[in-house]
């Protein structure tokens, strides 16, 4: 019995054939949680590839080049090749298409599914002492519904694209004649299903299979994140899958919903549309930050500043985020309405700004460890908190009215989702890879990577806030003349990032190859992950492990299967002095 | 601009610079151009210099003890608190505050943009892909055009120190009418009118009467922006236009000059309508293909459709293609083009199918284009008492 459960849960079978079988079939978390990675990274990749497009496109003001014959070519074409479909393609739409599905791409296939489906199925279960998820079966199922979405999403950007923008806006989408629309939009609603099954699982497991003695106030934040972000899923997306679901019936069957030309509403749909995908917006930051209490934590070897104060914030934004989609239609609706939504907005901001708070006292009086994981939290620090503060300028009516779907917006959102899930998915990457893969990798080649990609990232977006506040609108393919030296910013931006990024991928790959045996505990953590082997066993534990201390007791707990030399605790007594004030 | 050393003397010079330079960096220098801009920039300003010292302060303080706090082996940490529920509280408190103040603020300066002076001069507009339809109270549109990011949008006036409103209409999907210099925007809808106002209060260009033409009052500013910001397909970035403010006697002259289009031939006002009425958009005048056809070349030839029929490009198939657009498709080209009805007049028609003729391929054609646009001119003025 012990042998066949003392084996890594990457260890390979007899054969090729059962190996492969035991992948395909597996109903290990972990080896599901991995499968997602590889799906999710792949996405981040072919989304990036759009960006890059996108941001060479917007290199010049305009995309049309002249060619001796006196006909006009497009920047698509003169770059990449890429050809007219018939003749109705026209110069601008290379660009449509590329930010199109470089939107769709990232939120749905990659952003969404990247923290929790992936490094949520890996760890979520080990932090709380478990064996596995609550549901093993809906957990490889929900796998499977997210490879089958995506095969749709890929077979519209094959079929030709699409040009709606990631947002699929009626009756624009309804009307337009593109190839991939219908396609994508099932994509999206098929995806849909799959992070419903998360959600459930996540909600059911941490209900369920928390070791016997944790109650929720010793469960690690990253936990309390995963939870908050899991009951959004399940309560949000139905919505957007009846949306789509309608979509689709509206450009196939002709049924009025959406399009007035049919006798339906154009703005019903853009209240459905973000009824879930405010929410989203949510479900896809609040894991991030589950990372980054678990990343200053650890770093910072300091017991987490407002524990509380953290965790209730996590559920305040699930439960506010509900209730402020209208603030993107600030342009669109009534006076009355938008005083509404405009208030809701702030309160949404209030126990975002706690958590910064929190998170930043942690570093007081820490012993903090500046590797990759922690560069990466403090990088996310910065960003997040530009993004976070930008946001105050769009919720105000007075300057979103002004601000509304101009580059202020697109640098907002990408400080946030970039800023900061991206950051906090690339921290947690590199925090958690020694102990999922079992080896480690080369720690600064990788502080390397990440210092690339801070000042990439920087450098793309900080810029965009002054294009937008000169009343540059988003999604423009072509732009007059005095935008063009912070487009060329942005751009060269871009290129940065994408070596950094690059550079990480290259390091991690060298890491598999031939990294060096990942020990138990490599950053003394003193979560229940650090206490198992590198990578964990089949079923996480070989006994069902014993609660002795919350999880971020660093002041009075040595790391296990650490050198306790290595981790000197503070004056025991000043500790017990404070705890009892 | 103000001139340096006019109202400041020489030693201000470095700070006027620097001054220019903050309006040019955050609103492309037009800062107080509308009587919104004054209001909304206010709130934007009190929001950026609050958000700007939460962000040194907390980057200073997360740099600092990055540095001072960094771990030196076998160097144990000071014991610290792991919660204050007073320190907790203050930086729950404060910025609740601080965002309260900010949704009043914002408040009490968007109400304003609601609700339109009832003495407003009332333009109506109608957006489709992908150009705007401007209409002023005596039935002109503007005919002047400008190049802007390699399409030319139409060049329209505004009147200063006067409330002006918008009834806005899409004629496909929605657009968003966007005037960044003036702080205003609405969203465009094919199924409900929508309406907006503005205040311009600072005059961009006025009349040059030796050389008959328009020009901008600060050589270095050509005026204000019309964009679309609601994304719309294809040419949706090149759904511009450029606004002149004027003095109201400029004004109201400008306005003459756009509804007196009596005296333009016919090969002419086509060559003007194919960019002001955002033809140009869709169909070429050199031979490329657009999402519609090009127009050169097409004259007299037999147009095939889509449904298998065909007919000759003439007077009668012009006018039937702009006015019922979607009954005939030419091959390889899809529904697209909104019409025209009710938005052309009559010699208007005949003006583009004038100038359609005028890009045939036959010098014949070419000919018999200007004898009739000549000959059209001279009847009018024949006709007059």
């Amino acid at each position: 019995m012990s042998g066949h459960h003392d084996v890594s849960y990457l260890a390979p079978k007899d054969t090729f054939w059962k190996s492969v079988w035991a992948w395909v079939y597996t109903l290990d978390h972990k080896r599901i949680g991995v499968m997602y990675l590889a799906a999710t990274l792949l996405a981040f990749f072919l989304g990036g590839v759009f960006a890059i497009v996108l941001r060479t496109e917007l290199w010049e003001p305009t995309r049309t080049v002249i060619t001796d014959a006196g006909q006009t070519q497009t920047t698509g074409q003169v770059l990449f090749g890429w050809k007219e479909n018939g003749q109705q393609v026209t110069a601008n739409n290379a660009y449509n298409r590329a930010f199109t599905l470089h939107g769709t791409i990232m939120v749905f296939l990659f952003i969404i599914p990247a923290v929790p489906a992936a490094l949520g199925n890996i760890f979520l279960p080990i932090m709380l002492g478990a064996k596995d998820v609550a549901f093993p079966r809906v957990n490889l199922f929900s796998w499977y519904i997210y490879v089958f979405g995506s095969i749709f999403a890929i077979w519209s950007i094959i079929h030709g694209g699409v040009e709606t923008g990631w947002t699929f806006y009626t009756p624009y989408s309804s009307s337009t004649n593109w190839g991939g629309v219908t396609s994508m939009v099932l994509g999206a609603f098929i995806l849909g299903f799959s992070s419903i099954f998360t959600g459930i699982n996540f909600i059911a497991t941490v209900h369920k299979l928390r070791v016997p003695g944790m109650g929720w106030f010793d469960m690690p934040l990253f936990v309390w994140a995963v939870y908050a972000t899991a009951i959004m899923q399940v309560l949000a997306t139905p919505v957007l899958g009846i949306t789509l679901a309608m979509l689709v019936f509206e450009r196939t069957l002709h049924i009025g919903i959406f399009d007035p030309a049919l006798g339906g509403d154009p703005v019903l749909f853009q209240h459905f549309f973000w009824f879930y995908s405010h929410p989203a917006v949510y479900i896809m930051i609040v894991p991030g930050m589950g990372i980054i209490s678990e990343l200053i934590a650890v770093n910072c070897r300091k017991r987490i500043f407002g524990y509380r104060a953290i965790a209730f914030s996590s559920i305040a934004i699930a439960a506010i985020s509900f209730l402020v989609w209208a603030h993107h239609m600030l342009t669109s609706q009534t006076a009355a309405l938008n005083a509404i939504f405009s208030a809701l907005t702030f309160l949404v901001a209030i126990p975002t700004a706690i958590k910064v708070f929190n998170w930043v006292a942690t570093m007081y009086k820490a012993s903090i460890s500046l590797n990759t994981g922690m560069l990466y939290a403090m990088a996310f620090l910065f960003c997040f908190t530009i993004g976070g503060l930008t946001g105050p300028p769009l919720a105000t009516l007075a300057t979103d009215i002004h601000l509304h779907d101009t580059y202020f917006v697109v640098a907002h959102f990408h400080y946030v989702m970039m800023g900061g899930t991206v950051l906090a998915f690339l921290g947690g990457l590199h925090h958690w890879w020694p102990k999922f893969t079992g080896r480690m990798y080369n720690e600064n080649l990788a502080r390397l990577g990440c210092i690339l990609v801070f000042i990439g990232f920087n450098l793309t977006f900080f810029i965009q806030f002054f294009l937008g506040t000169q009343g540059m609108p988003r999604r423009y393919a072509t732009y007059v003349d005095e935008f063009e030296w912070m487009h060329k910013i942005s751009t060269t931006g871009s290129y940065v990032l994408a070596s950094g990024l690059l550079l990480h991928l290259m390091v991690f790959i060298q890491s598999l190859m031939g990294g060096a045996q990942a020990p138990k505990n490599p950053w003394g953590g003193l979560t229940f992950e650090w206490e198992t082997d590198s990578p964990p066993i089949e079923h996480n534990f070989p006994h069902e492990p014993v609660i002795t201390h919350g999880p971020y007791d660093y002041d009075t707990e040595y790391p296990p299967h650490c050198d306790p030399r290595d981790y000197p605790l503070p004056d025991q007594a000043k500790v017990a002095a404070l705890a009892h004030h | 601009m103000p001139t340096p050393g006019a109202h400041h003397g020489p030693a201000s010079m470095p700070l006027t610079l620097a001054l220019d330079w903050w309006d040019k960096l955050w609103f492309n220098g037009h800062v107080d151009s509308s009587t919104f801009s004054a209001s909304s920039d206010g709130v934007f300003f009190y929001i950026f210099w609050t958000s700007t010292a939460f962000f040194v302060l907390l980057m200073a303080l997360m740099f600092w003890w990055a540095w001072k706090y960094r771990r030196i082996p076998g160097v144990a940490p000071e014991a610290s608190v792991s919660h204050n529920t007073i320190l907790e509280l203050t930086w729950s408190i404060i910025p609740t505050i601080l965002f309260a103040i900010m949704f009043i603020w914002g408040l009490v300066a968007y109400l304003p943009m609601k609700i339109a002076p009832a003495d407003s001069e009332v333009i109506s507009v109608t957006a489709k892909k992908w150009a705007w339809s401007i209409v002023y109270d005596n039935g002109a549109s503007p005919l002047q055009t400008e190049k802007l990011a390699d399409m030319d949008g139409p060049v329209f006036a505004l009147p200063v120190d006067r409330p002006t409103k918008f009834i806005m209409s899409s004629q496909d999907v929605i657009h968003s009418m966007y005037l960044p210099a003036f702080r205003a925007k609405r969203d465009v809808f094919p199924n409900f009118y929508t309406g907006q106002w503005v205040q311009p209060t600072k005059i961009s260009h006025r009349w040059n009467e030796t050389e008959k033409v328009w020009e901008p009052v600060n050589p270095l500013d050509k005026g204000y922006y019309l964009t679309c910001a609601e994304y719309c397909g294809d040419q949706h970035s090149q759904m511009m236009g450029r606004i002149m403010v004027l003095a109201e006697p400029d004004y109201q002259l400008w306005k003459s000059q756009q509804a007196d289009t009596g005296g333009i031939p016919l090969t002419e006002l086509g060559e003007k309508l194919h960019k002001s009425k955002g033809c140009v958009a869709c169909h070429s005048v050199d031979g490329s293909s657009g999402t519609g056809p090009s127009w050169k070349g097409i004259w007299g030839q037999s147009r095939k459709f889509k449904d298998g029929g065909s007919a000759v490009a003439d007077e009668n198939y012009i006018r039937e293609s702009m006015l019922e657009p979607g009954k005939h498709i030419v091959d390889g080209y899809s529904n697209q083009m909104p019409t025209f009805q009710g938005q052309v007049t009559d010699r208007e028609i005949l003006a583009v199918a004038t100038y359609i003729k005028t890009l045939s391929d036959n010098e014949a054609d070419k000919e018999a284009a200007k004898a009739a646009a000549a000959e059209e001119l001279k009847q009018k003025t024949e006709a007059k008492p």
